[in-house]
C-alpha cells in the first residue's frame, strides 16, 4: 500500500510536482504516464526516499518517507531510470553485494539469487563482467537487483527504455508475472506499454495528475470528445470549407488526399449529429463517400487530448 | 557494523578490479622508498627521518588519487541512487568507503616496511622514532583521505575531485609551515601563527614524527578526519532536499 498525499517537490525555483495525491493498493499495478520531464521520475524518487518531499506526505506500507526512510527502503525494490550498475563487477558478485546490502545472508541469499537469476534469465552471463553485457542483459541485471530481497513493492522507472521489441515483450511479461504478488509502479512515456501491461494508469503532466483511473474510465471521461473521420470524393477546398461550417464541428484537420478522395478528421462533441450532417452534405453536393466513421479514442488520442486540455486551461487562467 | 563491512569489502575489492591499484602502489613505493634511498646513502644514518619528512608531499598527490573515485564514480554512473535507497544509514556507507581507502593506504605503508627491516639488519635504528613516524603517517593519511572522500562527494568528475582535494589538503599543509605563518603574521599580526597552531597540520605531524605522541596531536588528526567525514554525511543527507 502506497499513499501519496498532496505531494509537492521543488528543485530550487522549479516546481517538479505540484500537490499530487494518489493511492496504490496491495497487488495493484500502476502505470505512470506522461511526457518527458512531467514529474514521473521525481515522484518515484520521493517514494523511494532518494529525495525528500518539499511538502505533503508519502507513506509506504505505513512507513513515512521522511520519518522512517529506512523502514520504507526495506519494503521497496527500485530500478532507477539510469540503471545503477557497478560495471566493473561480475553479475554474480554484484547480485551478492546487493543482496548482502539488503540484509540477506547464507542460504537465503543463495536461494534468492537463484530465483532472480532464473526469473530474469541471467544464467548465461552470471560470470561475466557487467560492462561486457548487452543493453538488454544490463536492464535485466538492474531488475534482478531490484528483486533480490523479495520486496513487497517494486518501483520501476522506464524499465523498457532502450530495449529492442523482443526484450520489451520479455520485460513486460516478467512485470505482469510479478504483479501477482507485488505492488508495482512503473513509468513510461510509451502509451501502448501501459495498455498492454496494466489497467490502472495515472497521467502526469507539468507536475500535476491530469487523469487517474482505469484506461476504460479515462476513455469514457473523454467520450464527449469524438472524432469523425470522413473520406470524400471532392476537392480539398470545398470539403474543408463546407465541413467546417457544420454546426458542432470544432476543427477540421486534413489527413490525406489520394486519387481525388480527401480524408479529413473532424473534432466535435456531438459525434452522431455531425456524422448525419456530413452524410446529408455529401448527398446535397453529390460527393462520393469513401469512408464515414467515428473511431473510438485510442489511448494516444486520449493522452494528447488531456495534455491539450491542461495546457489550454492554464492559458485561459493566465489570459 | 554489518553494513559498514559490506560497503567496505566492495570498495576495497574494486580498487583491485582495475590495474590502477597496482600502478598506484608501485609508483607510491618507488617514489617514497626510492627518494629515501638516495638520501640514505648520502647521509649514512640508520634512521627514517627523511622518509617521513617527504611523505606528506607525496601523500598530497597520492591520497587524492585514492579517494577521487569514491563518490564521483557513483555520481557519474548513477549507482548513487541505489546506494542511497539501501536500508542503511548514510554514515555507514561513508564509513565503509572511507575505511576501504584507509586500508588501501595502509597497504601502501605496509609495503615500505622493508626499509626498517633493512635498517635493523645493517645498523641499530631507534625503533621508537620509526613506530612514531608510521603512526604520524597513518594519521596524516587518515586526514587527507577524509578530505578527499568529502570532496569526491561534491563532484561527478574524478579529475575535478582530485584537483580540488589536492588544493584543500595543500592548504592545510601550507598554513602549518613556519615560513608561511611568518609571512601571514606580517600581513595581519597573529593570524599566521594562529592558523599554524590550530589549522595547519605540519607542526602536529612533525611533533609525532619526533616521537612526541601527545594527546593534542592525536586529537588534531582524529577530529579533523571526523569533521570531514561528518561533512560528507551531511552533504549526502542534504542532497535529498
Amino acid at each position: 500500500m502506497i499513499r501519496v498525499e498532496k505531494l509537492t517537490k521543488d528543485y530550487g525555483p522549479t516546481r517538479a510536482l505540484d500537490g499530487i495525491s494518489f493511492e496504490v493498493k496491495d497487488r495493484q499495478i500502476l502505470g505512470f504516464l506522461g511526457p518527458n520531464g512531467a514529474g514521473k521520475s521525481t515522484a518515484m524518487k520521493v517514494i523511494t526516499t532518494y529525495l525528500a518531499p518539499t511538502d505533503g506526505q508519502v507513506t509506504v506500507e505505513g512507513h513515512d518517507v521522511t520519518k522512517d526512510p529506512i523502514g520504507v527502503r526495506r519494503k521497496i525494490g527500485y530500478l532507477p531510470e539510469t540503471n545503477p550498475l557497478y560495471t566493473d563487477m561480475r553479475v554474480d558478485d554484484f547480485l551478492d553485494f546487493c543482496g548482502q546490502a539488503r540484509g540477506l545472508r547464507g542460504n537465503t541469499l543463495a536461494s534468492r539469487r537463484k530465483f532472480v537469476v532464473e526469473a530474469c534469465g541471467l544464467g548465461r552471463v552470471l560470470k561475466k563482467n557487467i560492462i561486457e553485457l548487452s543493453k538488454g542483459f544490463k536492464q535485466r541485471t538492474g531488475l534482478a537487483q531490484a528483486l533480490i530481497h523479495d520486496p513487497k513493492i517494486l518501483i520501476l522507472d522506464e524499465p523498457t527504455s532502450g530495449l529492442d521489441p523482443l526484450q520489451i515483450i520479455e520485460i513486460r511479461s516478467l512485470i505482469q508475472q510479478l504483479a501477482q504478488e507485488k505492488t508495482i509502479i512503473f513509468s513510461t512515456h510509451i502509451l501502448q506499454e501501459v495498455s498492454s501491461t496494466t489497467d490502472r494508469v495515472i497521467i502526469i503532466n507539468n507536475g500535476k495528475i491530469i487523469a487517474d483511473g482505469f484506461i476504460s474510465e479515462i476513455r469514457r471521461d473523454l467520450s464527449d470528445v469524438t472524432q469523425v473521420r470522413a473520406a470524400l470524393g471532392a476537392s480539398r477546398d470545398s470539403v474543408e470549407r463546407e465541413l467546417a461550417a457544420i454546426s458542432g464541428v470544432e476543427g477540421v484537420s486534413l489527413v490525406g488526399e489520394v486519387n481525388g478522395s480527401v480524408t479529413v478528421e473532424l473534432r466535435t462533441s456531438r459525434g452522431q449529429d455531425v456524422m448525419k450532417s456530413v452524410g446529408e452534405l455529401a448527398v446535397k453536393n453529390q460527393w462520393a463517400v469513401h469512408e464515414l466513421s467515428s473511431p473510438t479514442l485510442s489511448l494516444e488520442d486520449a493522452f494528447i487530448e488531456l495534455v491539450r486540455r491542461q495546457t489550454m486551461g492554464k492559458e485561459a487562467r493566465h489570459g | 557494523m554489518g553494513s559498514v563491512f559490506i560497503i567496505f569489502r566492495r570498495e576495497f575489492r574494486s580498487y583491485f578490479d582495475s590495474p590502477i591499484a597496482y600502478i598506484f602502489l608501485i609508483v607510491f613505493l618507488l617514489l617514497t622508498a626510492g627518494w629515501y634511498m638516495t638520501a640514505f646513502f648520502l647521509m649514512g644514518n640508520a634512521d627514517m627521518r627523511s622518509f617521513f619528512g617527504n611523505l606528506p608531499l607525496f601523500n598530497l598527490f597520492f591520497l587524492p588519487a585514492v579517494t577521487m573515485r569514491l563518490w564521483a564514480e557513483d555520481n557519474r554512473i548513477g549507482t548513487m541512487e541505489m546506494l542511497m535507497t539501501l536500508p542503511m544509514k548514510s554514515w555507514h556507507i561513508v564509513m565503509g568507503k572511507y575505511l576501504a581507502s584507509l586500508a588501501f593506504y595502509g597497504l601502501g605503508l605496509l609495503g615500505t616496511i622493508t626499509i626498517p627491516i633493512t635498517l635493523t639488519m645493517i645498523g641499530s635504528p631507534d625503533m621508537g622514532a620509526i613506530v612514531a613516524g608510521y603512526l604520524g603517517s597513518f594519521l596524516l593519511g587518515a586526514f587527507f583521505l577524509a578530505v578527499g572522500i568529502f570532496v569526491s562527494g561534491l563532484f561527478k568528475d574524478q579529475i575535478t575531485a582530485f584537483v580540488v582535494s589536492l588544493i584543500v589538503c595543500f592548504f592545510f599543509y601550507l598554513v602549518g609551515d613556519g615560513t608561511v605563518a611568518q609571512t601571514v603574521d606580517g600581513w595581519v599580526s597573529g593570524v599566521g601563527s594562529f592558523l599554524q597552531r590550530f589549522v595547519g597540520l605540519t607542526t602536529h605531524y612533525a611533533d609525532i614524527q619526533r616521537g612526541v605522541v601527545d594527546l593534542r596531536n592525536l586529537i588534531y588528526f582524529v577530529s579533523m578526519s571526523a569533521l570531514f567525514l561528518v561533512l560528507n554525511t551531511l552533504a549526502l543527507e542534504g542532497r535529498r532536499y
